[in-house]
């Protein structure tokens, strides 16, 4: 996969004038840099963003250095540059993208609508304490925001984290310089946390829909799950309410799951029909840590998430399982790579989408590399996709290299209609065709909505299914 | 519950033995003069099937080359013949399956044109076929399967629908009747069940459902000495008098067990031979080749 590209975008002559390259510390080797790839739209979507921004942040400082420096070498992605050939980013390109307004909304935002979570709001990327249910936070456990840290350990921690990730693309470093703070989540060794986290992350301001202008929002949140410590985070992103459905969620979560601990990660996306949402979700996992992942994705115009997953150690446990549903113009693309070192790992993934409109779309481009330490190895990839309109379309790279010899693998891609027998077995039965093909969509996708750890949360996503897939019920 | 008591009911009274047919031997069926109950008078037809061809939609070949049967009320007939021959096709032709294509020929049920019915439309009409093969439906609870389609029989009759819990004693009682174990209601359709499993949610579905004519495709196939009769005491304990089946097997004890008034021979895509129950008796000792010469 390339990541380089050509750019044949002329240098922006007032690129010295920009306040965005003044205030970098490194000026010179930054300006042959620039001279090279720089992107004048990049840069002009940085600098917006940093005038956005309150100036000293501390703790974030470092990271915004750091990302504005990768930004100034990252063109804006086109479709000849692998990792988008299939997914079409113009139309963010040609919209008029200005910053989330600096403080966090005022707006009344909709109530936690459960006792059973540790519920915290993240509106236009600012997280809004309180904490719901605070009082059931362990001992040493920490859920708030980075600049409210007062524990000097766990930023160094934090910020050992969030420096230490280089796979990230344009949209990683756009994410780290606009960023407003970060979310921490902190479990210390041995904790083991019952209650789920639950992240609301809400989109606040927006433009009406049909308007050219995306308001944009930069949301990032940092795990760490300590030495056999264990817990459930639960991401949902959403539109705070309707009417300002323009907007673009540019959000990353990071997260280190230490030895022998374990991270349980539901991801909800839900955002509005004309959004552009896309996520970066890198994880690294210590020597026997077990990561699982649940993703159901059906909101947005465009819908990316990039899911990169790193081995630490040997003998970890991942588990990925992803269901895309696309049921208007739109794109759900998902991006995943599983990178194995260490011996005697156990990886499973399974992605699944469902495409039912003629304009909608998914991509699935999965990467698993086998290296040549990890040794017995257990890894299997499956993905299955439902085409269900004539033009709807679908692009698939499942993709295992393996450079280890002992190791068990396998995958396996299909894309299909329905089964014409599994429906006539319901017409047999005197069901008509339209509730069978309803009721046998759904069932493909339940597959994954299954293996969502929280009742109250699978039957709200099962309902919300359904009525995408079926919006007039009987 | 007895909600559906137009169609069938559970009641052990129909005794099938009550048929006794006179050896007869005829190429036509439609011409056996057969009475279905002696008190009943003239035998209302249920099926009728003139010449039926049809062929392989995919690939254009013709397997039924013009079949004739007809089915009375009351009746129980039986379809032998060599593997290949055509039976699941005659079966699943009739239930409207889309891999086939009906050329020639017609098939009134009930009075209707049949072929001109989608397979729920005949479904609804009273005609159930139990498949050779079920097909698993991953992520679909046979209860849930089992209540849509229930539903939408009640909604065909106009009757009101019902929640899942309301149909939860009549599944139950039918689940009984099939002697499965109430956990099948909560496994996916077919899904992980053994060939005998399979066949038994077949009559489960017909238990639940009814037919005025229930084709039973090899339904003895793959069955337990035990399951064997489970399944013949349950489809003898639905099936009302006017009630027919129609079974395909290539064994005589399911025959033993329901007692047909007809027995045909199939051989490439004809009815070749029909006949009583003594007829089976030929077969077993002189093969199909034989039989199906005989003609
Ligand atoms: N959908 C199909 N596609 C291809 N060939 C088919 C199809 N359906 C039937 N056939 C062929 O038609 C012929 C008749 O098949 P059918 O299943 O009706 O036989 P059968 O009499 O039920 O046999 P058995 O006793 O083995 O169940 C066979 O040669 C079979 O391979
Ligand atoms: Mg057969």
């Amino acid at each position: 996969m390339s990541t380089v590209a050509f750019t044949p975008t002329p240098l922006n002559p007032s690129f010295n004038s920009h306040k965005f390259v003044r205030t970098k510390p490194n000026r010179f080797s930054l300006q042959s840099k620039a001279i090279v790839t720089s992107d004048p739209f990049v840069l002009e979507l940085a600098e917006t963003l940093e005038d956005s921004l309150p100036s000293s942040t501390a703790p974030l400082q470092k990271l915004r250095e750091a990302s504005s420096e990768s930004l100034l070498s990252t063109p804006w992605p086109s479709r000849r540059d692998e990792p988008f050939r299939f997914t079409d980013l113009s139309f963010l390109r040609y919209s008029n993208i200005l910053p989330v307004s600096q403080h966090p909304p005022t707006t009344t935002l909709p109530a936690a609508d459960s006792t059973s979570f540790l519920s915290l709001n993240i509106a236009d990327g600012h997280p809004v304490t309180p904490l719901s249910n605070s009082s059931q936070l362990p001992q040493g456990v920490y859920v708030g925001t980075l600049s409210a840290l007062a524990s000097t350990p766990i930023i160094d921690r934090v910020m050992e984290l969030m420096c230490a990730f280089d796979a990230g693309d344009l949209f990683w470093s756009i994410n780290g310089v606009g960023a407003p703070d970060a979310t921490v989540v902190y479990v210390p060794e041995g904790c083991r946390v019952e209650t789920p986290i639950y992240l609301r992350y809400l989109a606040v301001e927006g433009g009406a829909e049909g308007s050219k202008t995306m308001r944009m929002s930069n949301p990032r949140v940092v795990v760490v799950v300590e030495k056999g410590a264990e817990v459930g985070i639960i991401e949902e992103f959403s539109a705070a309410e309707e009417g300002n459905d323009c907007y673009w969620t540019n959000s990353a979560l990071e997260a280190v799951v230490g030895e022998g601990a374990k991270l349980t990660h539901s991801y909800i996306q839900n955002q509005s029909s004309s959004s552009a949402h896309i996520k970066w979700t890198s994880i690294r996992q210590e020597s026997s840590s077990t990561y699982e992942l649940t993703e159901i994705s059906t909101g947005g115009k465009l819908g990316r998430h990039n899911l990169h997953i790193q081995q630490l150690g040997p003998d970890t446990v991942t588990e990925l399982s992803t269901l895309h549903l696309s049921v208007g113009d739109q794109t759900q693309d998902l991006h995943s790579s599983l990178v194995l070192d260490h011996p005697r790992g156990y990886s499973r993934q399974l992605h699944k989408c469902i495409v039912a409109h003629s304009k909608g779309q998914a991509v699935f481009d999965g990467n698993i590399k086998v290296n040549r330490y990890a040794q017995q190895t257990d890894a299997g990839q499956l993905t299955r996709s439902l085409l269900l309109e004539p033009r709807a379309s679908i692009n698939v790279k499942p993709n295992l290299q393996i450079v280890a010899d002992d190791v068990k693998c396998s995958h396996g891609a299909a894309i299909s209609d329905l089964e014409e027998s599994q429906l006539l077995y319901f017409r047999a039965r005197g069901i008509d065709p339209k509730s069978a093909r309803r009721v046998l969509i759904f069932a493909f996708g339940g597959e994954v909505i299954e293996k969502l750890p929280y009742p109250s949360i699978r039957e709200r996503v099962r309902s919300q299914i359904k009525s995408l897939l079926d919006p007039s019920p009987k | 519950m007895g909600l559906l008591s137009l169609t069938f009911h559970p009641s052990p009274a129909f005794n099938p033995s009550i048929f006794t047919l006179p050896p007869h031997r005829c190429h036509r069926p439609s011409s056996l003069a057969v009475r279905a109950t002696s008190a009943a008078g003239t035998p209302q037809p249920l099926l009728q099937v003139n010449d039926l061809r049809a062929k392989i939609l995919e690939s254009g070949v013709e397997i039924l080359h013009g079949v004739n049967l007809t089915v009375n009320e009351g009746e129980v007939h039986a379809i032998m013949g060599k593997n290949g021959s055509g039976k699941s096709t005659f079966a699943k032709v009739l239930v409207g399956h889309p891999d086939y294509e009906v050329t020639g020929g017609s098939v009134v049920f009930k009075g209707e044109n049949l072929l001109e019915m989608e397979p729920e439309e005949r479904s609804l009409a009273g005609l159930f076929m139990s498949f050779q093969s079920p097909v698993e439906i991953p992520g679909v609870s046979n209860d849930e399967f089992l209540v849509m389609a229930y539903n939408a029989r009640r909604r065909k009759l106009g009757l009101p629908e019902l929640g899942p819990l309301e149909c939860f004693s009549y599944l139950m009682e039918k689940l009984q009747l099939v002697n499965m174990k109430p956990d099948f209601l909560n496994r996916n359709v077919n899904e992980g069940f053994s060939g005998g499993e399979r066949k038994r949610n077949e009559i489960l579905q017909l238990a639940v459902l009814g037919a005025d004519l229930a084709i039973l495709d090899e339904i003895d196939s793959g069955l337990d000495v035990d399951a064997l009769r489970d399944v013949a005491n349950a489809v003898n304990r639905i099936r009302a008098p006017k009630n027919s089946l129609m079974m395909i097997t290539h064994y005589r004890r399911i025959l033993d067990l329901l007692n047909p008034t007809h027995v045909h021979v199939m051989d490439k895509g004809k009815i070749a031979r029909t006949g009583d129950i003594s007829i089976v008796e030929t077969i077993e000792t002189e093969g199909y080749e034989t039989v199906a010469a005989l003609t």
